[in-house]
């Protein structure tokens, strides 16, 4: 019986413009289409894979606002058994350090939990930090960057790849945290069937007030990061233009060339 | 009467669309049409993976008891694909057709569900021919007095779209002589047949209006002068207006309602105008591109030809419109 947390986050979808607010700098999340964050739908279905090999139950934990409920019930159709959605207007514009202690909240909230599996960075934020946070808080053993995940028993063995440092193969004993990549696995279509049930499956919502949490821990005023000024990336520049009279491929080679690329 | 699409409907297209798209169904058509079916059998077994084969089997014979709602929004997002095999026969006629047979719904339909069967299923004079029956495991035609198993011609027949593999009914066995549902078999059909149109009208206007914004003529992209504008917007206009009535149509397939073969037929007539306008649309803004064999259009286009046609054509659904009207006037 393996009981798994997978973290979940509602994000803007990569595909539709993505902007930050005006007034405070924190994301614009009502400008594009929200989504379940590709990597944490890796997540549930690496969650499902260490269920169905075994025994388990699947909770999904998601911290956002309300309509965060579509990406959670994605999460249900796919074949997680049920969810704790935290959303609470006093959490707008917290740091990672104040989402991780709200998730860590939340997760001790669910009984015998035997690992957590997480995303490595979420599309949006892209801080990459939680997870690793998380661990700390909870007193976890932290094998990130996963790209290959073993549950044998009470242990488990990961394969860790990162661009740094390259392959790692990290093992450590039940209860752990866990972060996995893009390389992980292909995530499953949620089926009619796990749709029509995800309508069913319990979602407890909470507030910050619910888990225990100060408010005056969280939220942007109390953000130990700030962002003080932002601007839309530049459009791309028009590039080189090279007039073929005869010589193009010479002045192809000497453009590659000048760009260290042969 | 409500039309909109619940948030599961979304959702559930959303799992179809996202598959298929991964898959490339113009690569699979392609093998398809030349008679190599491995890719299509695989895509067909991931279609059975999220529930779309099983949708309309009954959950006693393993299927999962959905109403045509769920069939028509899995045939619009199967047509936007343009996926090809006897879809409309095994998954939304066979079902209807074997629900009063408890036996031969037994017999067969764990194997719809669970996407080990094929089937296809002839039923004259609408359906005169047996799509893809080479491929198909069950093999019906359904005759004025009951349903019969057959061996089809070794050769298929020509067809506009070279993906629908035509093949004439040869010799035949009578397997059952107890009365079926042919009638509610046949709307279904009708139903299923019209969405895929719908589907398919959309991704051809959808391509269309992407290309449009690609190629540059006199400068400008094409999609900025008002000659395409407006061809582009009469086509989302009667996509728009289709939809509708598939809906409609469908709500009233699943309510059982006395109007439910007037609606399919309305539905079949709109979707398969606002296809086939669609597909002229598309063929006139691409231009000479759209002509050649390399290019997808052609897929779309030979489809929304055919589609038009099968399960009964445009006149003899206008017919039956006309006949539910004029004998609603008369009672």
């Amino acid at each position: 019986m393996t009981n798994i947390v997978v973290l979940v986050k509602q994000v803007p979808d990569t595909y539709s413009e993505r902007k930050l607010s005006e007034t405070d700098h924190t994301l614009d999340r009502e400008s594009a289409d929200a989504v379940l964050d590709e990597i944490n739908e890796r997540a549930v279905e690496e969650a499902l894979k260490i269920k169905e090999a075994g025994e388990g139950e699947v909770t999904v934990v998601c911290v956002g606002p309300d309509r965060a409920t579509d990406a959670i019930r994605k999460a249900l159709s796919m074949g997680a058994d049920k969810a704790v959605h935290v959303s609470d207007p006093a959490l707008h514009g917290s740091d990672v350090l104040a989402t991780a202690k709200v998730i860590a909240a939340a997760i001790q909230r669910v009984e015998g939990v035997d690992l957590v599996i997480a995303g490595n960075e979420s599309s949006d934020g892209g801080a990459g930090a939680v997870p690793a946070i998380l661990a700390e808080l909870l007193g976890l053993p932290q094998l990130t960057h996963a790209h290959h995940v073993n549950v044998e028993g009470s242990a488990i063995k990961v394969d860790r790849e990162t661009a740094d440092e390259g392959l790692t193969h990290l093992e450590a004993s039940l209860p752990a945290l866990v972060s996995v990549t893009e390389k992980i696995n292909e995530p499953r279509y949620p089926s009619f069937k796990g749709i029509m049930a995800a309508k069913k499956k319990p979602v407890e919502t909470l507030t910050v007030g619910d888990l225990g949490v100060d408010a005056g821990e969280v939220g942007l005023a109390n953000a130990w990061s700030s962002v003080v000024e932002s601007a839309p990336k530049p459009p791309r520049s028009a590039g080189v233009r090279v007039e073929d009279e005869g010589d193009g491929g010479t002045k192809v080679a000497e453009y590659l060339v000048g760009q260290k690329l042969i | 009467m409500r039309f909109a699409l619940s948030a599961q409907h979304i959702e559930f297209a959303r799992s179809i669309n996202g598959l298929l798209r991964e898959a490339g169904t113009p690569a699979v058509i392609r093998a398809w049409a030349a008679g190599e079916h491995a890719s299509g059998l695989a895509l067909w077994r991931r279609l059975a993976e999220v529930g779309v084969t099983a949708l309309a089997v009954p959950e006693q014979h393993g299927g999962l008891g959905a109403d045509p709602v769920d069939l028509a929004v899995a045939f619009e997002t199967m047509g936007y694909h343009a996926m090809p095999g006897p879809i409309v026969e095994s998954i939304a006629v066979l079902p209807a057709l074997l629900a009063p047979d408890d036996a031969l719904a037994g017999r067969w339909l764990p194997g719809i569900a669970d996407g080990s069967s094929i089937a296809t299923v002839a039923m004259a004079p609408h359906v005169p021919y047996a799509l893809d029956a080479d491929v198909a495991d069950i093999r019906l035609q359904v005759t004025d007095s009951g349903l019969a198993e057959f061996t089809p011609a070794a050769v298929p027949l020509d067809s506009v779209d070279a993906a629908r593999r035509l093949y004439e009914v040869m010799g035949r066995r009578a397997i059952s002589r107890r009365e079926t549902a042919a009638d509610a078999a046949f709307d279904h059909g009708v139903l299923a047949c019209a969405a895929q149109l719908l589907g398919l009208g959309q991704r051809l206007l959808d391509d269309s209006v992407e290309y449009a914004k690609q190629r540059n003529q006199y400068g400008n992209p094409i999609g900025s002068y008002q000659a395409i504008k407006h061809l582009l917007a009469d086509v989302a206009t009667q996509l728009e207006l289709a939809r509708p009535l598939l809906h409609g149509a469908a709500v009233a397939l699943a309510g059982d309602a006395a109007t439910t073969s007037r609606d399919v037929s309305a539905a079949k007539v709109a979707c398969g105008d606002a296809g086939y306008l669609a597909a002229r649309t598309a063929l006139q803004v691409h231009g000479a591109i759209g002509y050649t064999a390399e290019h997808d259009l052609g897929r779309w286009l030979t489809k929304a030809r055919a589609l038009r046609s099968a399960w009964g054509t445009p006149a003899f659904h206008r017919a039956r419109v006309l006949d539910a009207l004029m004998a609603e006037r008369a009672s």
